[in-house]
């Protein structure tokens, strides 16, 4: 193992390889070879008063404050990953549901400004369309940004959030398409201002 | 006394001399060593003669760890694109190192990484281990229950076969797979592009039997619906398949 690195680090010299100056190091491999258990016990968190400890979480990375997870395989290498069981609520029929939502929105959109009247009932359906349409938009940002698996009470937090959001939002459209206007007659309106 | 051996039958060796046309291109390449773990990743710079060195990267790599600098690591087998274990990322993009010309411009710099988002074993060679997990857990193979009527093999037509082309050509280089942005977030659940393009392959072809419990492994919000339709996957593929389309056919067909 020395002889080969000691090898490596002749034939660097002799064919002048540029090195990256960031890593001084690499210029003696043999020595950080030798020092390698020194290294390690470096590795091993160190019982620093805690001044010190504060000082230096001041000045660190990110990456020591939420360092990556270790790396976790279910089972053995040989092992298949595990298969979650079927849930099509949660899989085809959600995406069916809301690929018709998306679809549906499209001519919902143009309806009212093609007939060129207001219907307070296709108004209510295009506002509900939307919000649901929107729902499921933020849950699938939720599910993609915030994995169960690494941080559950942050998932169920922002799950309960973004139901309470909706319901509110469904709620004040309601309130909006009942006592006021209705969306379709307030962009119109804001248009033409 | 004359010589034995005339001097047009000997081989000689002249010393290298300084070549005023030399085509010098420099290459940065990740390198981190698990056997110092206490030292961070870091970039080291090799200049290589392009007219002394193949077209291909691979080329180049193989030059710098024969010549320059045996510690560097990497993966390679067939160098023809047909094994996949050179899949790596050059300027940016995930590539096979062997079906990637370096770019004949010596004034850029070609800078190569391992996969994105790879756990890494050392210098370029990515840690694939979920990777062939979850190609594991698709159960990749043929599954029928009788045997073949003429007990030789499952027959299928012309037609039914010409569904699989661009679906088994893919040799699993994992390349589609990191370049996509939603299995780097999820890949502890979500399969990734080369798993359901195997997977359509599966369902594709004709003499599967066990189409509903594939489509049933798929059936949930994590392993194929995590899919928005990016299209790295299609962009990347060295091979010119198109992961993303056949993740559309899986869905497709799961809809109704």
């Amino acid at each position: 193992m020395l002889r080969q690195t000691c090898f490596a680090a002749t034939s660097k010299r002799t064919f002048s390889t540029k090195l990256s100056s960031s890593f001084p190091t690499n210029t003696k491999p043999a020595a950080s070879v030798l020092l390698r258990p020194v290294v390690r016990n470096a590795l091993v968190k160190d019982a620093l008063p805690g001044a010190v400890r504060v000082a230096a979480f001041h000045a660190c990375g990110r990456r020591a404050i939420l360092p990556p997870l270790p790396q976790v395989i279910d089972g053995t290498a040989n092992d298949p990953a595990p298969v979650p069981p079927a849930n099509p609520s949660h899989g085809s029929y959600h995406w069916t549901f809301e690929r018709l939502v998306s679809a549906g929105l499209i001519p919902l959109t143009i309806a009212p400004f093609a007939a060129g009247s207001l219907n307070p009932t296709m108004d209510a359906i295009l506002c509900a369309t939307i919000l649901i349409h929107s729902h499921i938009g933020f849950e699938s940002i939720v599910i993609d940004y915030i994995p169960t698996k690494r941080l559950p009470k942050t998932r169920m937090l922002f799950w309960w959030g973004l139901r309470l959001a909706t319901v509110t939002v469904g709620v004040g459209l309601y309130e909006f398409e009942t006592n006021d206007v209705g969306v379709t007659e307030a962009i119109k309106r804001i248009w033409h201002a | 006394m004359a010589s034995v051996v005339s001097p047009s039958q000997t081989s000689t060796i002249k010393e290298p001399s300084h070549n005023p046309e030399a085509k010098t291109k420099t290459f940065h390449i990740y390198r981190w060593n698990p056997d110092e773990p206490s030292s961070k990743p870091r970039m080291q710079t090799y200049t290589l003669d392009l007219n002394k060195t193949g077209p291909m990267m691979l080329d180049a790599l193989i030059r710098i760890k024969n010549e320059v600098d045996p510690t560097l690591t990497f993966r390679r087998s067939c160098r023809e694109g047909i094994c996949g274990s050179c899949a790596m990322n050059i300027d940016g993009v995930n590539t096979l190192a062997c079906l990637c010309r370096i770019p004949t411009d010596t004034k850029q710099d070609t800078k190569i990484y391992p996969l994105p988002h790879t756990y890494v074993v050392k210098d370029i060679v990515p840690d694939l281990t979920q990777f062939y997990k979850q190609y594991k857990s698709i159960k990749p193979y043929l599954q029928h229950s009788a045997p073949a009527p003429d007990g030789k093999e499952y027959l299928q037509s012309k037609e039914e076969r010409k569904k699989l082309d661009g679906l088994y050509e893919c040799i699993l280089c994992a390349c589609c797979s990191t370049s996509c942005p939603s299995y780097w977030w999820n890949s502890e659940e979500y399969l990734g592009p080369a798993v359901l393009l195997q997977s359509y392959r599966w369902l594709a072809d004709s003499r599967d039997e066990k189409k509903e419990e594939r489509k049933a492994a798929l059936d949930n919000s994590m392993s194929l619906y995590r899919c928005h339709t990016i299209l790295n996957c299609s962009r990347t593929c060295p091979k010119g398949l198109n992961p993303g389309l056949a993740i559309a056919e899986i869905k497709k067909e799961m809809a109704f």
